[in-house]
């Protein structure tokens, strides 16, 4: 095989500016391409954020149907008898230890005590969501944030994006015995399986029989306790109210419209489906 | 047997490489151990937990793939801006790149609890997932970088029955510079996206910044073609063999050294500039919590700034320096160390930040604590022997040194 004289250029300065040049050019041009206002995801992000024809095609963005179930917490009224985390624990299932939805103790800045209950807050404008990378984490038509654990991959990246905490990772396969059942509800759906990552589902599958042609709708989330997530049910100072967000006559929509509410960590812009009433002393 | 084929005299090293192949072995043995037992028993036999979900694995993923980097980054420089000087080093550097992004898809599907699905971002896009748009850059490129080695594993003497498969080689050998092009601009997405996978999350206040992705692609262009170079270097002593120029691994690691530099920068300008114009009472308290906590301020100055950034720069700068392969190699470690601590403390380091979402006072949690189990570092045995292993036997049985000009 004859091989071919080839010259041997020298590095010249020219090559050494074009090589610097390069070099500084694709650092700047890789954030703007990929994270920045070059980015073709941007430009799609920009679409759903503005709800534009990219919103309901994309699996949706938040609430696009007729319902958005949404719950309002009375912290001024909670007692942290955590009743709702211990029904919680046995219609969903939940290993005792990593509750899906969880009562922590706190004080106000004046000191005063109160209770913060906190299941998933099912955000319109999900971390979760965006990050899954196999969309096994998504939003329904009626404002849920669910999870497909026949999809999940058990990367954890939504555990790592979630604000609130409200993700648990399935490290082993569960052989525990519920010390919640009977005595605080009868498990409803299935164990998850090792790898899995899980969450609160605001009892979807309440929601789900209620809304189904063979109840032929007559049952409302929110009102019926057939159809109403097991912790609203449970509290005995009723400081959880639940329904349909949209529509203004529902008992939730009522208690929000009468009363001063925030929503954790609204400066992420979130955009919660849980609200909260403040303690009258104040945060 | 094949390697005696190649090479009929015995020569002098082999007692000395089959104790460095029975070393690897032992590691290899060690690792897959480890590794059924994680597929076995699952991931809950790891020091991970729910407050801090990723750890050791998740930073030699990301510490192997900004090591490749030097793979796509002497590609263009060869193969897009002409400096032709360099191309006895690229089937190195591919090489290089190849084991370091299989050692990651290695680590990645250990990491995953359903090791059954890994298939799933393929089939299932969700593009607005920076994790997603890792995974399919990561397939394209190592494809890329396949297709880019191919031709030099049908030129050895097993494949003279295939002349078919050697004529295929031969059109993809032509394709090489498009295969560069392509490869830059696949790699420069993912390897700063590996940065805004982290850069892009608003609830965690160490990470939430612009200049993580950029970070993530400066570091990894700086070092990546360093570690080749320093590894012709130690293939040159073992061998006893020059088989690339001095004067090209010296320029490589001048351009390493430079561009170290200007990762410094833009470290100091991240340090200064977006934490003090980006600062929320998030971050300043996390920051407080990190360097009264955690040896986060020690890792940071002495394994991300001095052994990543400094020692490595005056190696590869200072003529006296870069004139001797001891100091390259000690150089590339050093940068090396230094990319590892940087990822180790992006991951860890965020993480162990407690998530504040209390209306109230902060919620006052305790610092995460996380140290990898014995098991994590069994598999983390196993994903270094088994680049080593790749990399040994290609440089023993391939042409990898040997410069054809088609």
């Amino acid at each position: 095989m004859a091989k071919k004289k080839k010259v041997v250029i020298d590095l010249t300065r020219r090559d050494v500016i074009k090589m610097v040049a390069a070099t500084a050019g694709s650092a700047i041009l890789a954030p703007l391409l990929t994270t920045g206002p070059l980015s073709p995801f941007g430009a799609l992000k920009q679409q759903q954020l503005e709800g534009g024809p990219g919103a309901a095609e994309s699996g949706g963005h938040g609430a696009t149907g007729e319902n958005h179930w949404g719950m309002v917490i009375n912290l001024d009224l909670c007692i942290g008898c955590e009743y709702c985390q211990r029904a919680c624990n046995a219609t969903n299932d939940v290993f005792s230890d990593k509750p899906w939805n969880l009562v922590i103790k706190d004080k106000t800045t004046s000191g005063h005590t109160f209770f913060l209950s906190r299941p998933c807050l099912h955000c319109q404008n999900a971390p979760c969501v965006e990050v899954c990378p196999v969309k096994a984490t998504y939003h329904r038509e009626d404002g849920l944030v669910v999870m497909d654990y026949g999809r999940c991959i058990g990367c954890r990246y939504c555990e790592v994006a979630c604000p609130y905490d409200a993700r648990k990772f399935n490290w082993e396969s569960r052989t525990d015995e519920n010390p919640f059942i009977p005595t605080w509800g009868i498990p409803e759906v299935e164990r998850r399986p090792r790898g899995v990552v899980e969450k609160c589902t605001f009892c979807i599958q309440r929601i789900d029989m209620a809304m189904s042609e063979e109840t032929e709708k007559k049952l409302t989330p929110g009102e019926d306790r057939e159809a109403t997530p097991a912790c609203v049910n449970i509290c005995p100072v009723n400081a959880r109210a639940f329904g349909n967000l949209k529509n203004p006559e529902s008992r939730v929509s009522q208690v929000i419209a009468n009363n001063a509410t925030l929503r954790l960590r609204d400066d992420l812009g979130t955009e919660t489906s849980v609200y909260y009433i403040p303690p009258k002393e104040g945060m | 047997m094949a390697i005696s084929e190649l090479e009929p005299k015995f020569q002098l090293p082999k007692p000395a490489f089959l104790v460095w192949m029975g070393m690897l072995g032992v590691g290899l043995a060690i690792g897959l151990y480890s590794a059924i037992i994680i597929f076995i028993k699952g991931l809950g036999i790891t020091n991970m937990s729910d407050s801090v979900p990723w750890g050791l694995w998740i930073t030699i993923d990301l510490t192997s793939i900004a090591l490749g980097a030097g793979a796509f980054t002497l590609s263009a420089i060869v193969y897009i801006f002409g400096i032709k000087r360099l191309q006895p080093i690229i089937r190195l550097a591919v090489l290089v790149g190849f084991a370091g992004y299989t050692s990651a898809l290695l680590t990645l599907v250990m990491d995953i609890g359903r090791p059954d699905r890994f298939w799933h971002p393929w089939v299932f896009w969700n593009v607005h997932s920076v994790l997603w748009e890792v995974t399919m850059c990561i397939t394209i490129y190592l494809t890329i970088l396949i297709a880019e080695f191919a031709p030099v594993i049908v030129e050895t003497k097993w494949f003279d029955n295939w002349p078919s498969l050697r004529k295929l080689a031969h059109f993809l050998h032509k394709l090489t510079p498009y295969l560069a092009a392509l490869g830059l601009v696949i790699s420069l997405l993912h390897q700063s996206s590996l940065g805004a996978a982290y850069g892009v999350i608003k609830s965690r206040p160490v990470w939430f910044k612009p200049s993580m992705p950029i970070m993530f692609v400066l570091s990894a262009i700086a070092s990546g073609p360093a570690v080749t170079a320093a590894l012709a270097y130690v293939i040159e002593w073992i061998t006893r063999k020059r088989n690339i120029k001095h004067d090209v691994l010296r320029m490589i690691t001048r351009f390493s050294g430079v561009a170290l530099l200007s990762y410094g920068y833009i470290k100091f300008w991240d340090m200064a500039a977006v934490t003090y114009y980006g600062r929320t009472s998030g971050t300043m308290s996390a920051f407080s919590m990190l360097s009264a906590e955690t040896p986060f301020n020690f890792s940071f100055y002495v394994g991300e700034v001095l052994l990543g950034i400094l020692v490595p720069a005056i190696l590869f700068l200072v003529p006296r320096f870069n004139r001797s392969p001891a100091a390259a190699v000690l150089g590339a470690l050093s940068a090396m160390i230094g990319i590892a601590v940087h990822r180790w403390n992006v991951t860890v380091g965020g993480l162990f930040v407690p998530l504040s979402y209390s209306p109230g006072t902060l919620y006052q949690l305790p610092a995460g604590s996380y140290f990898p189990a014995p098991i994590e570092w069994g598999v983390g045995i196993l994903v270094v022997c088994y680049a080593l292993t790749v990399i040994t036997l290609a440089v023993k049985l391939l042409p990898i040194f040997e410069h054809s000009e088609h």
